[in-house]
């Protein structure tokens, strides 16, 4: 086989569960070494591992058949720490459009256990980068790769699939900046120390929230609280002196009874001039009077709303995973068309059509104003011109000719990309 | 000509309106280029015919519905451009630019050829009454359009739906309003002065109770106690409400001021 291949074969959190993840992922020291020996597997010519918590799958380029993904398949098996439990019915493997389609997909965040969720593009390049510096990389995984960070950036920028909140913390920030300008200068009363509550404070904290103040039953609880996210600690008792600076009211505490009456936020309203209150009740039962939000410039949301947000965003986002979906397969031609043509034999024959068409083409122009040349003349000037063109292209075509499996491909891509041998819409 | 250039900028409208739609409903920023390319070609056509008919007409353009209605279109149009480079509302666009649509078209029909006002009206007080209150009224409309927005994106929160389309943020569209009104107000408040000083050189009063003085009044009291009544607690869905009252109180002054009199002419 000269046509080189690409191929992926790992395991996922659609294959595996975290305990059989857990057991194959490699240390963080050791992806420079594990790409070495990836690629140094007989029949792998490029190698590039993504190691992420919920991914472990080794990218190639190869010319070999099965097995090559067999030899790879292997070495993840003995990879494996731990029970030792067998490997191989998590295990997938990925051949020609099937493997650029899921790279590009993992990239776009439509492999991701969260559809969307951004996190994934950057471990990707970070881990292209690492095999790219071990030296694992070449022409063909280069040109995959970075094809595949367009992709996502396509994907990210032509649908909505990032777009919005499907967390219930996610969602109370979207909701937050809904109502608020920004939250620089906002400040934020925490009610309770269960954790949903300070999930959210700290997604808050995280998106640019201005003050927290932690408020409990027992106060050495909101001390510690406040340490943690550099908070200021308030007695319960005194908390509705402190309400009418809180711009966002967070409840979570379980206390089967209503913390915050209707009465209250009016009474704080009042102080605050009108300006408006988000109120988010994550405490079951609910700890926040749900009358509160028939109250003039307060919105009040329930674990259940802010679950319906999540909830209603995620349809919104598996719409748009269609949208993205139909951009890769357009990507996945456009690569595969090009992928095709990394060959010795096509390469040099589209490189000596092209050069004959231009040879043709100028000897003709001229031939049309030198009129009066005899048939001597034309052959010599044909002769000529050929020999021209056969003394340029000899030593490129040599070359191609004796390059070895690891670099051929380069030159291959090379050579396409120089003399311009590729159809516009390639990859 | 100018028949032209109008039927040109609305067809402009009618694109930059379609496109600013698209573009809320869908987010395609291709879309949203468009509407400002097309609007920003409606307005600049819209100064030229400003311009050329003030310079055939004369500043007594300014007293027929028919240019009442261009010129409050071109000065929205303008705030709202103006406003795009500050902020930029899409949602603020999709609203706009159908209301300048609609002037632009009314007033299109009701085109009757280069009237010429009562000569009494020709007085320097008219361009100093009508600039000042349109370019309020202009700035009311806008603040009314931010208003709409307001009480939507409102419903929403209350209601606990999001809706399709990305808006901004209440405190954002709040702030605007009062920005607008506080602007409006003030602009309104000199047209209204020299509303009457216009009155006074035209009828020898400087009231009169014709209805387009006392709605006039009143929309301007309401905005006054809206202003007021801020510093107090009053923002958010009462003050869109409100001003979008006071809105609707001029319109029916701008409408009363055209019909029901013969010539349809007297100023407050």
């Amino acid at each position: 086989m000269s046509q080189p291949d690409v191929l992926i074969v790992g395991l996922s959190h659609r294959t595996a569960s975290l305990d059989v993840r857990e057991a194959v992922a490699f240390a963080d020291d050791q992806i420079e070494d594990v790409n070495r020996q990836l690629r140094a597997l007989e029949g792998v010519d490029e190698a590039a591992v993504v190691c992420t918590c919920n991914r472990v799958e080794v990218v190639s380029s190869t010319r070999h058949g099965p097995r090559v993904a067999e030899a790879i398949a292997a070495f993840l098996r003995r990879a494996e720490s731990g029970p030792g439990a067998d490997l191989s019915p998590h295990l997938y493997q990925y051949w020609g459009r099937e493997a650029v389609r899921h790279l590009f997909r993992v990239a776009s965040s439509l492999d991701s256990m969260v559809v969307g969720e951004p996190q994934i593009l950057g471990q990707l390049k970070q881990f292209y980068t690492r095999a790219s510096v071990a030296g694992t990389t070449g022409a063909v995984l280069h040109r995959w790769f970075h094809k595949a960070f367009s992709v996502a950036k396509r994907v990210r920028t032509e649908t909505g699939i990032a777009g919005r909140a499907v967390s219930v913390s996610s969602a109370a920030v979207a909701l937050a900046a809904d109502i608020f300008d920004h939250l620089a200068g906002k400040t934020a009363m925490l009610i309770g120390t269960g954790k949903m509550g300070a999930l959210a404070a700290r997604h808050l904290m995280a998106n640019g929230l201005g003050t927290l103040i932690a408020t409990n039953r027992t106060f050495d609880r909101a001390v510690d609280l406040a340490r943690e996210f550099q908070a200021t600690p308030v007695p319960f008792e005194q908390f509705p002196r402190y309400l009418p600076m809180a711009d966002i009211v967070i409840g979570s505490a379980a206390a089967g009874e209503f913390v915050l009456g209707e009465a209250q936020v009016q009474e704080a309203l009042r102080e605050r001039k009108g300006r408006p209150m988000f109120c988010i009740d994550l405490s079951v039962p609910r700890s926040f009077d749900p009358r509160i939000n028939a109250l003039d410039n307060v919105y009040l949301y329930d674990v259940d709303d802010l679950s319906r947000v999540a909830a209603d965003n995620l349809g919104e986002r598996a719409r748009e995973a269609e949208k993205a979906e139909a951009i890769v397969v357009d990507e996945v031609e456009a690569f595969y068309r090009w992928l095709g043509h990394l060959e010795v034999v096509p390469t040099i024959v589209a490189l000596r059509e092209k050069m004959e068409a231009i040879r043709r083409g100028e000897l003709q122009k001229t031939l049309n104003q030198l009129k009066d040349l005899g048939p001597r003349e034309r052959e010599l000037l044909e002769v000529l011109t050929t020999a021209i063109v056969n003394k340029i292209l000899h030593a490129p075509i040599a070359r191609l000719k004796q390059e070895d499996r690891r670099t051929e491909t380069f030159y291959l891509d090379a050579a396409r990309r120089l003399f311009d041998l590729d159809d516009k819409d390639d990859a | 000509m100018e028949l032209f250039l109008f039927a040109l900028s609305l067809g402009l409208y009618l694109v930059a309106a379609a496109a600013f739609i698209v573009h809320v409903t869908s987010g395609q920023a291709l879309a949203h280029r468009l509407a400002l390319v097309a609007l920003t070609a409606a307005f600049a056509l819209d100064t030229f015919a400003v311009v050329l008919r003030l310079s055939s007409v004369g500043v007594g353009a300014l007293g027929t519905l028919h240019d009442q209605l261009s010129l409050l279109a071109w000065l929205i149009v303008g705030l709202y451009l103006g406003l795009q480079w500050r902020a930029p509302l899409a949602v603020l666009g999709a609203l706009v630019t159908p209301l300048a649509f609609l002037l632009t078209l009314s007033s299109y029909v009701v085109f009757s050829g280069a009237e010429r006002l009562p000569a009494e009206l020709d007085s320097a007080w008219l361009p100093a009454h009508v600039a000042p209150a349109f370019l309020g009224y202009a700035i009311f409309a806008l603040a009314s359009c931010v208003s709409l927005v307001y009480l939507l994106r409102e419903r929403q929160l209350k209601a606990k739906r999001r809706g399709r389309f990305r808006l901004p943020s209440l405190e954002t569209l709040d702030d605007l309003n009062y920005r607008c009104v506080a602007w409006g107000f003030a602009l309104f408040t000199i047209g209204i002065v020299t509303g009457s000083l216009l009155a006074k050189a035209v009828s020898g009063t400087f009231w009169s109770w014709e209805p387009v003085q006392v709605l006039s009044v009143l929309a301007w009291l309401l905005y006054a106690a809206l202003l007021q009544a801020r510093s107090m607690g009053w923002r958010g869905r009462r003050a869109a409400t409100l001003t979008l009252v006071g809105f609707a109180l001029l319109i029916v002054s701008l409408i009363s001021l055209n019909v029901g009199l013969p010539h349809g002419r007297s100023f407050g």
